[in-house]
């Protein structure tokens, strides 16, 4: 590619003017004539860039261009357009004819990537070549104010929390009244050798003291805790 | 500190701090500018042929096409093909034509009248288009299609051209070697006149008059005009055809003593004295440019006291011309506008005091208005204007003329109303600079005054102020039930169009702008751009010519100096009046006790500082460039730019120290020759290099801005194709500078109690130098100008605001994503994740939502300045150059005031809902307390 570059260089230095026409396609992202009159394309070698402005026929015509490498970039206000790598050259149509003629060629190109990284074909020709300039996406502008949503309002955690402590508190004593007794029975049992089970002391300290060693070992009395309090009153004051 | 990275991790994990729809056009404004219409180039057409309302066309002096919507103001449409091209600017159209042509430099352009775009282009390379007309008939028969353009040349290829007005192919052209001064072309039905000025060695010159054939262009006739008496000059001549039913070639003599008028095609020349007794300034002939309109013209006569008018009628049968009517002289500035309705010429006279339209035919007065005083005009006289009558039944019932005031403002007079007004001098702007507010200047100003007395004095002060402040209470009060249905029920208006009285947020701020030509006006940013005041510094000093003046502002004034003079005018900050230096305490520069100041200044190509206020002969330090290497630009920190925090936190909570130095200053400079820019950073103070950057293959023909902020720096470079460069495009270069590179470590200051500024390095070397870090990236477009936003505090994280010339936008590109520490070449890990890094991409696409006028164009951008409001969280933007832009930003979101999508509404309502279900729940409750008690 070095050669090939110095090659360019060198074709540069030969007088040519090769003229093309970037064209926007009607396409199902835009309608081409609805483009403002300000969307314009460049052509950027070195030094100030050429510029052209948009046409009746949704095209931007370039005249009297040099040889040389060229970064082919549509500026418009509401869509993004491919950025295009263009070389234009001064080539023999016939090898050792003697004949020079003008050569443009395109192809996609990468922002961020190496000149030499070329992407698919855009177009190859003499003068008077036509070559798609393709709209990409849609400029959005604005950031979307969120809304107040019942949905979204429920997702938050804090809600959730809250919701599930409600059931908590007003669900699980209505279930404990509705059960048959057997099954509250075994079920009081369980709490009863939980860890968690609540009794008259302070739960968190009842947590931190928690001996979680013995539980796993399959210890089974009440734990450490000395200031054993029947659990029953206060289970019969939680039910009134 | 942790609210510090709070905010940042909050920058962070949003995208970016965009502009909601709803705020769109309500926190910003933007004045979109064309320059001061010329005269000879403005007109009323309509955009195509069925059109039923026309549209106001005009070219202004700095070369921008521009399209007006009459009704209200607005831009149509606008383009500047070659703003910096040399020649004027032409702008021409035909009858029902749906385009319209422009001539700039060597470039003729033809425009879809309605919509702006490009129907033809041609380039007569390395000729300057002298004029344009447009070939309305062609032996009498109107070529309704397209109709062709008639081009005259000056200087490469001197002549005439006829252009198809379809493709702008050339069709013939005729070439004048004989070196005559082209002056201007005329068409008539039958022929094309080219009129050039014919200088012999001695004397005035002859008018030469060459008649072409519009079919081929060949020479039929020429013939000179004895008027070498008279011209000397191109200002003598007043006139010459423009396609009027009557190609006339008027001109008078140095003194503006008598007028001649000839009939282009004949060789009679008709002579008239100018009426007025006292010396007249200013002859200008308005003749309507149509065609198949009545040959009757009006000249108008400007003396220093007052103005007057002759109209004459021409007769083409005979030949002759005369006098038909005067109208009278009136005292004070006045123009004329001429127009046309069929075949019937009106004139209309425009004063400060009224509006009067006459007819062609006779001096009886069709309709007479009187104009409406209007703040923004005040004091101001009408320059050039042009009119549009509606005569039903022999009266005029309506006329509205776009007139340019002397103040620099295009209007709209409706029958002697003010329909609109665009501040076009704006687009001038070349300085401009933030103003505080005076109320907020004499609260700053009584605070200092307490700070600075014995505590009772200073309490009673205190005291008096607060009961001072006591009336405006009454009004206070009686606002309330406004403000609060205000910010109940309309939203949107007040945050807007609020007075700069009750600026509660600091949104209102003043800036200051200077014009080219000495015009300075203050704008209120928060009111969009409302034009507060607005002077023209020449009556200050009436000998200066202005060549750009800088703005600086200072409490309660602004400072004005120019090139143009040696000293400084202080202008008041609320009334743009003048102050003499009587009146103001100038705070000279004078450092505090036991410190120097240390001034630097650019002197023959060299940065030099030197001790005290004025830069004497003895440079303490020079900054003279490596061989080769020139100089561009310097930029220094901002002088108020505050920093909250001093070190970076990293994500294990180990902090890195910020290298934070009050006198840094960022130096460009190129190497022609061997295209490569560097960037040195000194300090001002010891003159001392911190630390230096070359960059390769640097277009040095496209500009490097640079901005320096905080501890980091930024510049922009375009990469040289030309050289073997494996890429392309645009480089952004972002650099962080550190106290060392190693976390909770000072450098090898960090341990010492003091150390000097004027020798840092002088005990411990080298290593006293920043740590540096650097990243570059690519963008997508070239970068002209480039700064960073302002906040009261500087918790709120930065932007760095960069202008897009090619796109026509200003870019806000938040800090984070732009931090030198994105881990290169592998994802971040959780620790650096949690500081909101991700992995360094070469490439920074501009995404859409950075763009701080989204919608809106803003063209030709010179500078953008920011600066703090009252709000943390918010900065003030404005930008100017051609056109006017201002904004408010927030780049960590707006954390210290409620949204627009804050519903207080809803607020209420659910407050009101809790209320009354706590009056449901409270006798539940108690009864089941009471059964509670009775249970046990």
């Amino acid at each position: 590619m070095r050669t090939s570059l110095a090659t360019l260089a060198y074709l540069a230095s030969l007088t040519s003017a090769a003229r093309f026409t970037l064209h926007i396609p009607a396409n199902s992202l835009v309608n081409p004539s609805s483009l403002s009159s300000t969307t314009h394309a460049t052509l950027h070698s070195s030094g100030a860039p050429i510029d052209a402005y948009l046409t009746r026929g949704n095209s931007f015509n370039f005249f009297n261009i040099s040889a040389g490498s060229y970064l082919a970039s549509v500026h418009c206000r509401d869509y993004a357009f491919e950025p295009l790598r263009l070389d234009v050259s001064v080539e023999e149509a016939i090898e050792g004819s003697g004949d020079k003629k003008e050569m443009i060629r395109a192809w996609q190109t990468f922002i961020g990537n190496e000149w030499d990284n070329k992407g698919e074909s855009r177009g190859e020709g003499g003068n008077g070549l036509v070559i798609e300039a393709r709209p990409v996406v849609k400029k959005y502008y604005y950031q979307e104010r969120a809304g107040f949503s019942p949905l979204s309002f429920l997702k938050s955690p804090m809600i959730l929390m809250a919701l599930f402590s409600m059931v908590m508190i007003f669900g699980l004593p209505y279930l404990m009244e509705n059960m048959d007794p057997e099954t509250r029975a075994e079920f009081e049992e369980m709490q009863k050798s939980s860890p968690l089970a609540p009794s008259g002391e302070n739960p968190a300290a009842k947590l931190q003291n928690f001996d979680l060693a013995g539980w796993m070992a399959g210890k089974t009395d009440s734990g450490p805790s000395s200031r054993g309090q029947s659990p029953a009153p206060s289970q019969s004051k939680k039910r009134g | 500190m942790r609210f510090n990275a709070a905010v940042a991790l909050a920058a962070c994990l949003v995208p970016a701090a965009a502009i909601f729809e709803d705020d769109a056009y309500h926190i910003d404004f933007h004045h979109a500018l064309l320059g001061l219409p010329k005269h000879d180039a403005t007109f009323f057409q309509k955009p195509y042929a069925a059109s039923k309302a026309s549209l106001l066309y005009t070219i202004s002096e700095n070369h921008t096409i521009g399209v007006i919507n009459p009704k209200d103001g607005a831009l149509v449409w606008r383009q500047a093909p070659s703003p910096n091209a040399n020649g004027k600017g032409l702008l021409r159209s035909g009858e029902e034509q749906d385009t319209v042509i422009s001539a700039i430099g060597d470039g003729i352009t033809a425009w879809s009248a309605s919509d702006g775009r490009i129907v033809w282009e041609a380039r007569m390379d390395g000729a300057v288009v002298e004029d344009l007309e447009i070939l309305e008939q062609e032996d009498g028969i109107t070529n309704a299609e397209a109709k062709d353009a008639i081009v005259l040349l000056s200087e490469g290829s001197q002549g005439v051209k006829r252009l198809d007005g379809k493709t702008g192919r050339v069709k013939w052209s005729y070439q004048d070697t004989s070196g005559d001064s082209p002056f201007q072309v005329s068409t008539s039905p039958t022929t094309i006149y080219y009129i050039s000025l014919h200088t012999p060695l001695l004397g005035g010159s002859k008018l030469k008059v060459t008649s072409l054939s519009p079919i081929t262009g060949k020479k039929i006739d020429q013939y000179t005009l004895n008027s070498d008496s008279e011209i000397q000059d191109h200002e003598h001549i007043l006139f010459a055809g423009a396609n009027t039913a009557a190609p006339l070639l008027a001109w008078t003599d140095k003194t503006n003593k008598v007028l001649k008028v000839n009939i282009i095609g004949t060789k009679a020349i008709s002579t008239f004295n100018v009426p007025s007794k006292d010396a007249v300034e200013k002859i200008i002939l308005h003749a309507p440019g149509r065609v198949n309109s009545l040959p009757h013209f009006l000249v108008e006569y400007q003396t220093k006291t007052g103005h007057s008018a002759e109209v004459y009628h021409v007769d083409l049968k005979k030949n002759i011309v005369s006098k038909a009517y005067s109208l009278p002289e009136t005292a004070g500035k006045g123009i004329f506008t001429v127009s046309t309705s069929d075949a019937n010429v009106y004139f209309t006279r425009i004063t400060t005091e009224e509006i009067v339209v006459v007819s062609s035919v006779s001096h009886g007065i069709l309709g007479r208005w009187t104009m409406k005083a209007s703040p923004t005009l005040a004091g101001s006289y009408p320059v050039h204007g042009v009119s549009e009558v509606v005569v039903k039944s022999g009266s005029a019932s309506a006329v509205r003329s776009a007139v340019l005031f002397s103040n620099g403002q295009w209007a709209l007079v409706r029958n002697g109303e003010l329909a609109w007004t665009r501040p076009e001098f704006l687009s001038g702007a070349v300085s401009a600079a933030w103003a505080e507010l005076p109320e907020e200047e004499t609260l700053a100003h009584e605070l200092e005054v307490e700070g600075h007395q014995n505590v009772v004095s200073a309490y009673l002060h205190r005291i008096q102020r607060h009961i001072r402040d006591l009336e405006h209470f009454p009004a206070w009060l009686q606002n309330i039930p406004i403000r609060v249905l205000g910010n109940l029920i309309s939203k949107s208006e007040e945050s807007a169009i609020d007075e700069i009285q009750h600026d509660t947020f600091g949104f209102h701020k003043l800036v200051i702008v200077a014009t080219k030509n000495g015009q300075l006006a203050a704008l209120d940013v928060g009111s969009r751009g409302k034009v507060v005041w607005n002077i023209d510094l020449n009556q200050f000093s009436p000998e200066t010519i202005f060549q750009g003046p800088s703005v600086k502002a200072l409490r309660g004034y602004v400072e004005i100096r120019d090139n143009g003079f040696g000293g400084s005018l202080f202008i008041n900050t609320t009334t743009g009046g003048l102050l003499s230096s009587r009146d103001i305490q100038v705070q000279p520069l004078v450092a505090p006790e036991g410190q120097n100041l240390v001034t630097f200044d650019l002197v023959n190509g060299d940065l030099k500082g030197f001790l005290g206020a004025q830069p004497s002969s003895e440079p303490v330090w020079n900054f003279n460039p490596p061989t080769g290497e020139r100089i561009v630009s310097y930029t220094t920190r901002p002088i108020k730019d505050p920093v909250a925090s001093i070190g970076t936190v990293l994500g294990d909570r180990r902090v890195l120290y910020k290298y934070l130095n009050p006198n840094l200053v960022l130096v460009t400079t190129v190497f022609d020759s061997a295209r490569t820019a560097s960037i040195y950073l000194l300090d001002s103070a010891s003159g001392q290099l911190l630390h230096t950057v070359s960059h390769n293959d640097v277009d040095i023909s496209r500009p490097i801005p640079s901005t320096i902020s905080e501890n980091w720096f930024s510049y922009s470079l375009t990469i040289d194709s030309t050289s073997s460069a494996t890429s392309r495009g645009y480089q952004l270069v972002v650099a962080e500078l550190f106290e060392s590179s190693i976390p909770d470590d000072r450098g090898p200051l960090g341990a010492s109690s003091n150390s000097s500024t004027l020798q840092p390095s002088e005990a411990l070397g080298d290593v006293t130098k920043p740590f540096v870090r650097s990243q570059s990236y690519h963008v997508p477009e070239e970068i002209s100008y480039m700064t960073v936003t302002q906040t009261k505090q500087g918790i709120t994280s930065r932007e760095l605001l960069v202008t897009l010339p090619a796109s026509n936008s200003i870019v806000g590109i938040p800090r984070h994503v732009i931090d030198p520490r994105r881990p290169v070449g592998r994802e971040p890990t959780p620790l650096e994740a949690s500081e909101g890094l991700t992995k360094y991409v070469p490439f920074i696409p501009f995404d859409p939502k950075w763009h701080l006028n989204h919608k809106y164009e803003v063209v030709g951008v010179k500078e953008v300045i920011a600066s703090e409001s009252g709000l943390e969280s918010t900065s003030l933007v404005f930008a100017y150059g051609l056109d006017i832009f201002g904004t408010r930003v927030a780049p960590s979101f707006t954390f210290d005031v409620l949204g627009k999508g804050f519903n207080k509404v809803q607020m209420l309502l659910t407050v009101v809902a809790l209320f009354i279900g706590v009056l449901f729940v409270a006798p539940l409750v108690k009864r089941k307390q009471i059964n509670a008690l009775w249970t046990i």
